[in-house]
């Protein structure tokens, strides 16, 4: 009988100790029972009834026996899969014998509960501690794939099967593809023919297996022509076989350009520089092989050299002289000067250039207050640039206007030199300020290095708090002109101001003058 | 020699000057130009015997002049001597092609210049052989 609880229960086996326990007990059970029927027979006392009471003593204390076993035997396996459970928890509990009393196994089982409680509790922390690691994660790929969207650079990451993993909004922006397609979509798909050398050099590249490779590719595109210079980085694996290629692309085309403007600038330049060079040692020859014929040709060429040296010189001081104020190492020293006195001052000296051009200076000096707070070195390369670029760019046979007027409103002095040239188109108008800029009407006729102007710009506008403007007409010529605040006007006003109060108060009547 | 015809062409009205000077006291008769328009049309016109050309000049560059010389039937004869101030801007093959006989770069020798203006007359048979002076001193 009790051979078949066990058997009945399937994995739980009685162990030897309960099969002798409840074995012992069956056994004194059927020996109480010999006993009682013994003592019976004795007494003669065997009658029905008390056979019937005996056998139902029996048979309920043999159940009753198997009954308190088999819970005995569940709580025990209850206990030791709790154990199970918790050794995952690395928790060990104590299982109780079998010999166990009720109350020890009572014990047994509420220290169970205690720990697979505490077990629980500390799992529950593992959990909400791995769903926080979880979303900070998530957090730290969004803004890593943020990162990467936002980079003004076009990357982009393909596999070894020329499937697209990833690409950042520049790059969807520069092929013309959505950045959000369908994965592993090939790269031949989202890149068109213009790019075909980047797909040939990122595809020689993952074969050659080097590390990284770059070089510059320029795209066909047919509105403008872009530069980019190109990373291809391979991405390994742990056994060092290539599993995909990085592609990062820097646009070099402005870069490109620049270098460009730089390199016509140093031949326009060295262009301007030779021109007056040159005539200073072919007259300085001249003069020693006593090529001239009178004083008076000697005076002339001594004149032109003299002349073509100012040249030379202005032309440097406006190299010079832009890179000192863009570099920000410029001091200025200002104080209260005529314009129209610096007008007149420069002309004097570009009177003989005008005249060998033959064109003729249309001036009028404003006999009102027109002082500004300027350096007066500055302000003189300001006319001397304006002046002679009316001259240069004019026909022969034509006049250049030069005229300054002062709005007493605005406290402004306004300087304006007109020329009868070939004109700006307007197209060209609004950069005409620009370094290096030059019109596309003169280009290849006149020479100039296209600094004159970003110089008047620089000095007026940056160094003076003033503002330069130009206007053309194509054909009729030209306005280049500047507007600066008239000096100190509010300083002269307040001194002035004082002087009166000083002379109502006699007795405070010195000190300012 | 004297009586040779030269047409001057440049933008830079001192350096026509000189030239000028130059080559007048040493017999030479000068007509000048200035851009390389106007130097075509007199070359057309007066017929030089030699061309002294700047390389940059307004409306028509000195390059432009030369193919516009070479070819025309009248013209493409003349010999040619350019001045530069960029010294690599006519390459030899590009000389070579339109028959410049020299290019000399700016800053130039009046003295080199005239040495090159009796070479490149006595070359193409203008004038007899050049004294060796004019090219030392």
């Amino acid at each position: 009988m009790s051979m078949g609880i066990g058997e009945g229960e399937g994995d739980l086996k009685l162990r030897p100790r309960q099969y002798l326990t409840l074995v012992g007990m069956t056994v004194a059970v059927l020996l109480a029972g010999m006993l009682v029927l013994q003592v019976m027979h004795h007494y003669q006392r065997f009658d029905t009834p008390w056979l019937v009471v005996l056998a139902g003593v029996y048979v309920c204390a043999v159940l009753g026996t198997l009954v308190l076993g088999r819970r005995v035997l569940r709580l025990t396996k209850a206990i030791q899969q709790t154990r199970d459970c918790l050794l995952a928890c690395e928790t060990e509990i104590v299982i109780p014998p079998s010999t166990a009393t009720v109350d020890e196994l009572t014990d047994a089982i509420h220290e169970a509960f205690q720990a697979s409680s505490n077990a629980l509790h500390r799992l529950q922390m593992e959990v909400d501690d791995i769903r926080l690691r979880a979303q900070l994660l998530e957090q730290q790929k969004r803004n890593a794939e943020a990162i990467i969207h936002s980079l003004r650079d076009p990357v982009f990451v393909v596999d070894e099967l020329d499937g697209v993993i990833m690409a950042n909004k520049a790059a969807g922006r520069l092929f013309a593809f959505d950045c959000h397609f369908e994965e592993h979509k090939l790269i031949d798909e989202l890149i068109g023919e213009e790019a075909s050398e980047l797909v040939t050099f990122m595809r020689q590249t993952r074969a050659s297996k080097v590390e990284a490779a770059r070089r510059q590719i320029a795209f066909s595109d047919p509105e403008r022509p872009w530069v980019f210079d190109c990373i291809v980085s391979c991405v390994s694996d742990d056994t060092d076989k290539v599993r995909g290629t990085a592609v990062v692309l820097h646009d070099v085309t402005r870069e490109r350009e620049i270098s460009q403007i730089k390199n016509d600038f140093v031949g326009y330049v060295s262009h301007e520089l030779k021109t007056p060079l040159a005539s200073i040692t072919a007259y300085a020859e001249m003069l020693i092989d006593d090529e001239a014929d009178d004083e008076a040709m000697r005076k002339e060429f001594y004149s032109v050299i003299q002349g073509q040296a100012t040249r030379l010189n202005r032309l440097i001081e406006n190299i010079l002289n832009i890179s000192r104020i863009e570099s920000g190492l410029f001091r200025i020293n200002k104080q209260p000067v005529s314009l129209a006195v610096l007008v007149e001052e420069q002309l004097q000296m570009l009177r003989s250039y005008a005249e060998d051009r033959h064109v003729q200076i249309i001036g009028r000096t404003p006999i009102i207050f027109d002082q500004v707070d300027a350096d007066r070195d500055m302000m003189s390369q300001v006319i001397v640039n304006l002046l002679s670029n009316a001259i240069k760019y004019n026909h022969p046979g034509g006049s250049v206007r030069v005229s300054i007027d002062v709005d007493e409103a605005r406290s402004l002095v306004c300087i304006k030199v007109e020329d009868t040239g070939v004109g700006i188109p307007p197209e060209d108008l609004e950069q005409v300020f620009d370094k290096f800029y030059r019109s596309s009407l003169n280009e290849n006729k006149v020479e100039g290095t296209g600094l004159g102007l970003n110089l008047v710009k620089q000095i007026v506008e940056k160094l003076h708090g003033g503002r330069v403007f130009a206007q053309s007409q194509v054909g009729s010529g030209s306005v280049f002109g500047f507007e600066l605040p008239l000096a100190r006007k509010h300083d002269l006003e307040k001194s002035y101001s004082t002087l009166q109060d000083e002379l109502a108060k006699p007795s405070m009547g010195k000190g300012r003058g | 020699m004297v009586g040779k015809r030269v047409l001057i062409a440049d933008d830079e009205i001192h350096i026509v000057h000189v030239v000028t000077i130059k080559l007048r006291n040493n017999g030479y008769e000068v007509i000048t130009a200035e851009n390389g328009s106007e130097a075509y049309d007199l070359a057309c016109e007066d017929r030089p015997d030699i061309i002294i050309t700047d390389y940059q000049m307004p409306i028509m560059t000195g390059i432009d002049l030369v193919e516009k010389l070479r070819s025309n039937e009248q013209t493409k004869e003349i010999p040619v001597i350019m001045l530069t101030a960029r010294s690599y801007a006519v390459s030899p093959e590009q000389r070579e092609h339109l028959g410049i006989h020299n290019c000399l770069s700016k800053p130039f020798s009046p003295r080199e210049l005239l040495g090159n203006v009796e070479d490149a007359l006595f070359q193409t048979g203008i004038a007899p052989q050049p004294s060796a002076v004019s090219l030392v001193d």
